[in-house]
This record gives structure tokens, C-alpha cells and sequence, in this order.
């Protein structure tokens, strides 16, 4: 059996008081509506707890909650819990439980709907690095028109220890043998274009 | 049609001791309705149900020669049938009696005796208008065929065959496959009890096939269903087996030459079978058949060697196809159920290694003797995979819950622990469901057999060499598991037999959302279905366990055996009919029929009245306008609609119509408990919504309405999508008209939600006063129209 130890999880006792007090001041509905509205949360009400999602999650021993639990906390309205968690951001958007839920809830979407709302509320994970790799790679696209790998890897490898160094080392060995690894600064037809869609669209988002 | 000259009404209204009279001034309406053409006599009684009052109608029939009789007393379904027992002892024909409900629908539901009064007055003048144009009608009596049609010989057919056939009526069975049985007969033992499922079994199909009054068509399928409810007359296709019933010995030295192997169907496909093969050993009729498929003297055109070992000059390569013309009276579908096909989820790689099969295929392996497909070792470590597309909005599964997965597992578990020792079983379970008497503690044994149940649904079954592993989420720990395994048992979804869908088309019977067949009510009528004679009983319906399945049979027999009982049944003379010449067989009423009564003709469509159930709803439908509806007919519904909506000076004027069964029942209730609502809301009855067309909310409109209702009951031929359609295309016709859609709205109820519908009553009141009363120029304008339109029909008559 394959064990996992979820990192710092609250207390249970905790968790109990929580739940208490928000259901008593109605937020349980308000966050579910909430939820209801973003992309891929319009059917979490569907969901009947089955596991299958958990189950299936490629990077559920890296989650504080696996994703069956983050529905469960969302249908109890614990709002802070479910932005605030590693789960979120963890989440590598591979749409295998999407792909095998049998409510057909599209919880890979609703992953990233959440992303976006953590960052709104500033409730983000602060110890982890995935908010930096998000905002790292947005700021390159935004600079270049695509990705630079080269530079993604320095601003992430700052914040990472020395083991995963050499693991992304050899990777980026055989990468640059492929051909796949540019170090100068890639350029794309029509730049301006595409700057032109990115503010227009963050402009929406805010 | 023209109004008689001798039209001579009587008018007849009921105090209900004071229970009408104290809200409704009864002698004011009497006067009132004196003043209305052809009223020959009106009076009043304290109560008019009594026996004094139904004399005095009597004797007033007789006194002033009355043709026609109008009650204003209570509600109809109260008292329909008293009156019409006293018209038909005064030598009047009952259908010449019209009541109106002035108590339910009025006393009992308002306050203010001045505009109840008013609409008291209203509707009795609907009825009167309605009255001159009542017809003398006659219900049909049909004798009915004492026999009955059995399709599907599983344990559904089976027990209720036997149950009928024991109480004296012919019964036909007609099982597709070569011996009946069905699934039952593959099944090893029965949960909770361990009962044999072959030992159970067989004998009552010994006694099917011994017993005189059932006939058993084996290799055979219905292939057309006509007639009408006690007198369907039915082909059946019987596919030749090329073995003659009557030589066959069964001594299987047939099957021992016979060079062919293929998978058997029986065993899911697991063992290899003959091309001449017998399903299983205790099959009915037992006998051999030969697989057209693939046998090679059908395929190529050699060998015929089971025919010449046969002793007994049994195998006959010549049969042909032959049909069977039956004549029925009821018919009975238990065509059962399939398991879907497992592939259909993918992440459980089904077919994709010999030791992951379905819960029917482990029955089979247990039987044959367990053993791993793979190695031929004993598996000792088993996993129960649950609600494979079961409880799935998703397009690879289906909706509901497949009811026996879990207890089947439990059962297998326990067998497993019992047959193999040190076995290991591990159930993967979304929810256990133990539902039934004695699967509780059944569930319990498992867990004192310490088999591992999992909560959480099996993420991924994949194949590992000589084992398969299992990968979930134990939700109840929050730890993911992966777990190896010798043998992987998936319990597919339960689906409706294959076919189900053509013998629902053939039959004219409904499907529901998850595709099994449709009862009339889920809880009260649960094994007719819309077509009266056509009943269902078992997984055809639904999911369920034996001894839900054998218990719904009993109650299916029963009730077939009270319709047949009767040897007549009576048919309501309250249905469509053709006006000849006008027909010119656009067929929109064929394919809106819902009970296809009517069919295509050589000239124009012919409806069978005794499939029609009276609804109506191809009246409107028709463009010539070359159907009616007898007791609704077009000039009965319009005079009485022109009467509600002209009489008396209420504004707003809003007119319901009520359809006759449940909505109306549903607005009876509501008066009995004093629901009050406003008076300014006029009721007519009808046999459902899907009876009204624009015609008759113009004619609304131009005599004095100012809003309509449509409600409909939820259990009616007429809900749903129909019903908003034609309130959609009504609205816009209105618009067309330049009448606002707001006026018109429509909702479906059930018997005791008359709350949804009063409120809907009290919104609407208030709606129409907002937006104010019809003009006075658009009225007038809608009764020019209507009066060039009736001269346009008149000129194509």
C-alpha cells in the first residue's frame, strides 16, 4: 500500500468548529453559488463523493486535500480552506479526473477558476512555489509572445533546492541535445497582436 | 350544427345546506338563468343529491318533456354519476346531463357573495350554452380475448404465466432465446438466503412448459402488434432451429461430432459451445439448436454430420421461418434486462487481460468452477469493482443505481470466501446500499468474514502480468491504495434488454428518461402502462431483485386477470371522430397521437375509438378541422367558453381551463380546503389542454376574457414538452393578433399540490389587472374575424 502523509494538515477539531460556523451564518450556500458560476463549477452540487477523482489524481500525495475533498469543502462553504490549500495549485491539469468523474463535473477547469480566485482574494499558498511558476511563466509569455524555457528555469530554480537542480539539469541536458532549448530570446510573427489580446483580456479579468 | 327547436333545458341548483347558498345567492342565479333561451324550468332544493331532489328532476323531466338537465351543485367527480343514474331512470340519456360546480369551484373557495354570485351565474350559463348542444351518446362494450401474451421468459414471464394460466386463461410466451430461463438461470445462488438459483428455478420452468394453458414459442420475437386494448392481434416470428422439438432426445451425440466450437452465449462467452448446442443442461424445451452463424452447412454448405449420428431423425436443415397470428386480450412485457458493456469506462481495461470479467461472468466461473482465465489457478484474491457507469451523468454511463451490484457482490464475496480457503476478497464500493428484508445483516456477515470493503470508487484496474492492479482512493482514510490483485470482478450497469426500444415503438408504449418502460404512475399503478392491456413486470421497468421481480409478476397477473375477468370491457363513447370529406392525410395527427388510435386509411386517417382515450389533443392539430371530439365537440366547447367569458361585469375576466382528471381533482381539493382564491377566475373543464387551439382563446378573448390559464395534469398524455410547445405557438399566434402572450399561462399540477395552482390563481389575477382589461375595439375586431372565419369553414364544409 502506498502511504502518503499530507504536509500540515489543521487539526480536526478545527476543521469541525469551522464548518459549524459558517453553515450557521448561511456562507455555505453563498460559496457554492459562487462556485456555480465560475468555469467547471456548475455541477459540483452533482457530485456524490465517490472518490474516483482522488483516485485517479497524478499528484494527490503532493495535496493537503485530494480533490473529492476539496468539493466537500466547497459544498460546506469553507471558502478560506479551499483557496488557501496546495491542492489548487498542485493540481498538474491532466483532465484524468475530469475525464473519468461520473458526474461529468469538469473539476480540472474549476482547478484553475480557483487559482484565479485565490489570487484575487490574496489567498494564495504563500510557502509553495506554483503561484510563482504561474506568474513566471505568464510574465515571459507576456514579454516574448511565448515561452523561453531557459528563463522560466532560473526564476523558478531560485526558490528551489539543491536536488531538484540536478533532477531539472539532466532534463534540460537532454533538451538542449533535442534542439528544444533556446537561449536567446525567442521572437514570434506579430507580436504586438498578441500583447494587444493579453491586456485586453486581463483588463476583463480585473 | 344547428340548435334544435325543441331544445327544452331544466336547471336545477343545490344549496348543499347552506354550504352553496351561503355564499352563492341561489334564488338570484335562478332568476337569472330563467332569462336564458330554451330554460323550460330552473329550480332550487336544500339537497339536490337526496333522494326528494333527484324526484323532483325526475318528475320535471316528465312534467315539462326536458331533453336537457343542468345540476349546479358540487363537483362533478362527486356527483357525475348520481345524476346521470336519475336521467337514465327518468328515460333520458345520461350524456344530456351537464353539472356545474358551484361549490368546490366557487362557494367554498370565495368570501364575497356578490361576485361569487356573479361567477356562480357564469358559469351556469356556460353550461346552459354548452347544454343546446349536447348529444345522446352510447358507451361501447367489447368482448375481450381471454388470453394473453407473454414476451420474455425469464422468472418475470415465468411467474406471470403460471399465476394466469392457473387462474384459467390461455397464456403464450414468447422467449427470444432457444430455452426460457432467462437470466436467473445463469445465476449460481441467490442473495440473502443462498437459495440455488437452477434449484428455484427449473421447476417452475417444468411446470411452465407441462402446464395446458401456456404455450411456449421459443427462438421467437413479436414482430407486429395491431388491434386494440382486449383484442390485439400479434405475429410472432419463430426462427426455425433445425432440430425437430418432437424427436429431440437431448442424449447430445449431436453436439459431440458437431466440428464447430464457438463462445457460448449462456456462459458469457467464457467456455466454447457446439454449433448444434443446448444452452444449458436443463433447458426448455429441451432440445437442441442449430447456430445459423456458424454452422458450416449453413456458412459453406458441408458437412451435416449432427444429422446423420443423430438416432432419433431429429435435425432437420429444411425448417423455415414460420409466423404466428395470435389473438390476445392483454399483453405482457418482461423482456428484462442487459449489463452494459464494461468497455464503455475505460480506466477498468475490460478485455484487456483474461482475469477482469463481469459479475454475470463470475456466476458462470463459479459454477464451472472458479479458476483464473488466465493461468487456470484458483484465485484467492478478488476484487469487487462497483457501479461500473452506474450513478453517472456521464455519456459512457447511466443515471441510476443498478440496485443488486452490491449485494451481488457481498454474495460473490462470501461465496469466494467460502468455496476457496485463505481467500481474499476486497469489495470497491461508492455507497452500499442494503435496502431490502434481510440484506442488512447479509452485509453484516461480509464484514464478520472480514472481507475489505473500500469506500471509494476503483480509479483504475491495470493489467500486470499473471495479476491486475487496482488503483483508488480510500476516501474514508484520504490515502491513496494500490492494491494487486488475482482477479478483477466489474458489476457493470444495469440497462434495458436489447430491443426494448423497437418492442416500445411496436407496443405504442412510452420508454422513460433511463430507457426502461414507463409505468402509468410510479407508485399506484405500477405495472400498467399508457396502453390499456399492455402491461410490464420486472427489470423491464427497472432494476430490481428477484424477489421484487417474482412479486411485481404475481401483482402484474393480477391485474391482468381484472381486466380479462370482466369478459367485456366498456369503452367511453367520449372520443375523436372524423368529419368525412375533409381529411387529407397530412398525418400531423397520426404522429401526435399518443396513444395511436389513429392510423393512415385509403382516403382519409381511421380512428379507433377504442383506443382513443378522449384527450383531444389532434383536434386543434387538424388544419381541415376534419376531427371533433365527441362530448367536447367544437361548437359544445366554444358555446360554453363564449358563455363563461360573457356573463356578468367582473374585471379582469380569466378563464382556466382545467384538464378533467387531475387538475380539476387538484382545484376540488383546494375548495375542500377553503383555499381561497379570487373570484374573478372561471373554470371550464376539459378532457385535457391539449384539446384547445387559437380558436378558442380568440373566442375567450372577443366575449369578454381577459387572461387564460392552461392546467394540465402531471400524469396526463398532455404534459411537458407537448404542452409548452403548444403554449409557445399559441402565445405567438396571440401576439399575431395583437392580444399581449402575457395573458396566457400555463403550468402542470398534481392531485394535492392546489396550492401551486391557487397561487398561481392569486399572481395572475393580479398580473392581468396590471396590465388592464381587452379593449373594447380589439374584441370587436376578434368577433369580425371570428365570424369571417366560421363562414370560411362553413364554405369548405
Amino acid at each position: 500500500m502506498q502511504h502518503n502523509v499530507p504536509h500540515e494538515k489543521d487539526e480536526p477539531s478545527e476543521g469541525m468548529k469551522l464548518v459549524a460556523s459558517l453553515t450557521s451564518k448561511g456562507d455555505r450556500s453563498s460559496f457554492v453559488k459562487e462556485v456555480m458560476k465560475m468555469l467547471g463549477g456548475e455541477n459540483i452540487l452533482d457530485c456524490i463523493q465517490c472518490g474516483l477523482c482522488a483516485g485517479s489524481c497524478p499528484t494527490r500525495f503532493a495535496m493537503d486535500y485530494s480533490p473529492m475533498q476539496i468539493i466537500k469543502m466547497m459544498h460546506l462553504g469553507m471558502r478560506e480552506k479551499v483557496l488557501s490549500s496546495s491542492t489548487i495549485w498542485v493540481c498538474s491539469t491532466c483532465y484524468t479526473c475530469y475525464t473519468r468523474c461520473p458526474r461529468a463535473i469538469n473539476l480540472t477547469t474549476l482547478m484553475m477558476s480557483l487559482r484565479n480566485l485565490a489570487i484575487k482574494e490574496n489567498l494564495v499558498d504563500k510557502n509553495g512555489v506554483k503561484p510563482k511558476f504561474h506568474r513566471s511563466f505568464f510574465e515571459i509569455v507576456n514579454k516574448y509572445g511565448r515561452l523561453h524555457e531557459p528563463e522560466l528555469f532560473t526564476r523558478i530554480l531560485k526558490k528551489s533546492d539543491l536536488r531538484s537542480l540536478f533532477h531539472n539539469a539532466a532534463l534540460g541536458w537532454r533538451l538542449w541535445r533535442k534542439g528544444k532549448l533556446q537561449i536567446r530570446a525567442p521572437k514570434i510573427e506579430q507580436s504586438n497582436d498578441l500583447f494587444n489580446i493579453l491586456e485586453k483580456t486581463s483588463e476583463e479579468e480585473s | 350544427m344547428e340548435i334544435s327547436e325543441e331544445t327544452r333545458i331544466g336547471v336545477f341548483i343545490c344549496h348543499c345546506g347552506g354550504n352553496i347558498s351561503d355564499t352563492v345567492d341561489v334564488n338570484d342565479v335562478k332568476e337569472v338563468v330563467g332569462s336564458f333561451k330554451q330554460v323550460k324550468v330552473m329550480d332550487t332544493f336544500e339537497y339536490m343529491c337526496s333522494n326528494p331532489g333527484q324526484e323532483m328532476i325526475k318528475k320535471a323531466i316528465s312534467e315539462y318533456k326536458l331533453n336537457r338537465v343542468i345540476v349546479a351543485s358540487c363537483s362533478p367527480r362527486m356527483h357525475l354519476d348520481t345524476f346521470r343514474e336519475a336521467m337514465k331512470s327518468a328515460g333520458i340519456n345520461p350524456y344530456l346531463l351537464e353539472m356545474v360546480n358551484i361549490r368546490e369551484h366557487c362557494s367554498w373557495v370565495h368570501d364575497d357573495k356578490k361576485k361569487a354570485t356573479s361567477k356562480a351565474k357564469a358559469l351556469l350559463r356556460g353550461a346552459v350554452e354548452r347544454a343546446r348542444y349536447l348529444e345522446p351518446l352510447t358507451p361501447n362494450s367489447l368482448k375481450v380475448t381471454k388470453s394473453v401474451l407473454v414476451i420474455g421468459g425469464g422468472i418475470a414471464g415465468i411467474y406471470s404465466s403460471l399465476e394466469l394460466a392457473d387462474k384459467g386463461y390461455q397464456v403464450y410466451m414468447v422467449e427470444r432465446t432457444p430455452s426460457i430461463g432467462g437470466r436467473m438461470a445463469q445465476l449460481s445462488k441467490t442473495f440473502p438466503t443462498f437459495d440455488c438459483s437452477a434449484c428455484i428455478l427449473t421447476p417452475k420452468m417444468v411446470s411452465v412448459s407441462q402446464h395446458p394453458k401456456i404455450k411456449i414459442f421459443t427462438n421467437a420475437e413479436p414482430i407486429a402488434v395491431k388491434g386494440s386494448p382486449g383484442n390485439y392481434q400479434v405475429n410472432i416470428r419463430i426462427k426455425p432451429r433445425y432440430v425437430d422439438l418432437e424427436k429431440c432426445t437431448a442424449c447430445g451425440e449431436c453436439a459431440k461430432k458437431c466440428p464447430v466450437r464457438r463462445p457460448s452465449s449462456f456462459e458469457e462467452n467464457l467456455i466454447q459451445e457446439k454449433a448444434i448446442y443446448i444452452p444449458f443442461k436443463q433447458a426448455i424445451p429441451n432440445a437442441y439448436t442449430i447456430d445459423k452463424e456458424s454452422c458450416l452447412f449453413f456458412t459453406r454448405g458441408v458437412c451435416r454430420i449432427c444429422e446423420r449420428f443423430c438416432k432419433g431423425d431429429a435435425v432437420d436443415f429444411t425448417q423455415e421461418e414460420k409466423i404466428a397470428d395470435l389473438n390476445v386480450g392483454a399483453i405482457i412485457v418482461s423482456t428484462g434486462y442487459n449489463l452494459m458493456d464494461p468497455k464503455l469506462v475505460g480506466q477498468y481495461s475490460f478485455g484487456l487481460h483474461p482475469d477482469i470479467v463481469t459479475s454475470l461472468q463470475f456466476e458462470r466461473l463459479m459454477l464451472q468452477g472458479l479458476h483464473k482465465l488466465s493461468t487456470g489457478e484458483v484465485p484467492k484474491k478478488v476484487a469487487f469493482i462497483l457501479c461500473v457507469g452506474s450513478r453517472s451523468t456521464a455519456t459512457n454511463g447511466v443515471g441510476y443505481c443498478c440496485k443488486i451490484g452490491c449485494m451481488v457482490a457481498i454474495k460473490q464475496a462470501l461465496l469466494l470466501d467460502k468455496a476457496v480457503p485463505g481467500a481474499e476478497p476486497w469489495i470497491f464500493y461508492t455507497d452500499v446500499r442494503a435496502h431490502g428484508k434481510g440484506y442488512e445483516g447479509f452485509y453484516a456477515k461480509a464484514r464478520e468474514h472480514l472481507t475489505t470493503f473500500i469506500r471509494g470508487r476503483a480509479a483504475e484496474v491495470i493489467p500486470n502480468g499473471n495479476t491486475v492492479i487496482v488503483k483508488t482512493e480510500d476516501t474514508i482514510l484520504g490515502e491513496q491504495i494500490e492494491e494487486p490483485f488475482d482477479l478483477v470482478v466489474l458489476s457493470p450497469a444495469l440497462i434495458p434488454n436489447t430491443g426494448t426500444k423497437e418492442l416500445a415503438e411496436m407496443l405504442g408504449i412510452d420508454l422513460g428518461p433511463d430507457d426502461f418502460f414507463l409505468e402509468v404512475h410510479h407508485k399506484l399503478r405500477g405495472v400498467e402502462t399508457k396502453r390499456e392491456g399492455i402491461y410490464i413486470t420486472g427489470c423491464v421497468q427497472g432494476p430490481k431483485d428477484i424477489r421484487e421481480t417474482t412479486m411485481e409478476s404475481m401483482a402484474t397477473a393480477s391485474k391482468v386477470a381484472t381486466f380479462l375477468g370482466k369478459g367485456r370491457i366498456s369503452v367511453s363513447p367520449e372520443v375523436a371522430f372524423l368529419i368525412s370529406g375533409r381529411c387529407n392525410l397530412c398525418g400531423i395527427c397520426i404522429d401526435y397521437c399518443p396513444t395511436k388510435a389513429i392510423k393512415k386509411g385509403e382516403k382519409e386517417v381511421v380512428i379507433d375509438s377504442i383506443s382513443c382515450v378522449g384527450c383531444g389533443i389532434c383536434v386543434p392539430l387538424c388544419p381541415r378541422e376534419a376531427i371533433d371530439l365527441k362530448h367536447c365537440t367544437e361548437s359544445q366547447l366554444i358555446a360554453q367558453i363564449r358563455g363563461v367569458s360573457e356573463e356578468g361585469k367582473t374585471s379582469p375576466k380569466i378563464i382556466v381551463f382545467l384538464e378533467k382528471m387531475t387538475a380539476y381533482g387538484s382545484a376540488d381539493l383546494g375548495g375542500q380546503s377553503r383555499r381561497s382564491y379570487p373570484p374573478e377566475v372561471r373554470v371550464v373543464g376539459v378532457p385535457s389542454t391539449g384539446r384547445l387551439g387559437i380558436k378558442h382563446m380568440l373566442h375567450a378573448f372577443a366575449a369578454g376574457a381577459d387572461g387564460v390559464i392552461f392546467i394540465e395534469g402531471d400524469d396526463s398524455l398532455f404534459r411537458g414538452d407537448q404542452l409548452r410547445e403548444r403554449v409557445i405557438q399559441l402565445k405567438k399566434d396571440l401576439d399575431k393578433f395583437g392580444i399581449e402572450p402575457l395573458r396566457l399561462q400555463s403550468t402542470t399540477t398534481t392531485l394535492p399540490e392546489y396550492e401551486k395552482i391557487m397561487s398561481l390563481f392569486d399572481s395572475f389575477v393580479e398580473r392581468i389587472s396590471k396590465i388592464g382589461p381587452l379593449s373594447q375595439e380589439k374584441r370587436e375586431e376578434l368577433r369580425k374575424y371570428l365570424a369571417g372565419e366560421q363562414y370560411a369553414t362553413q364554405c369548405a364544409a
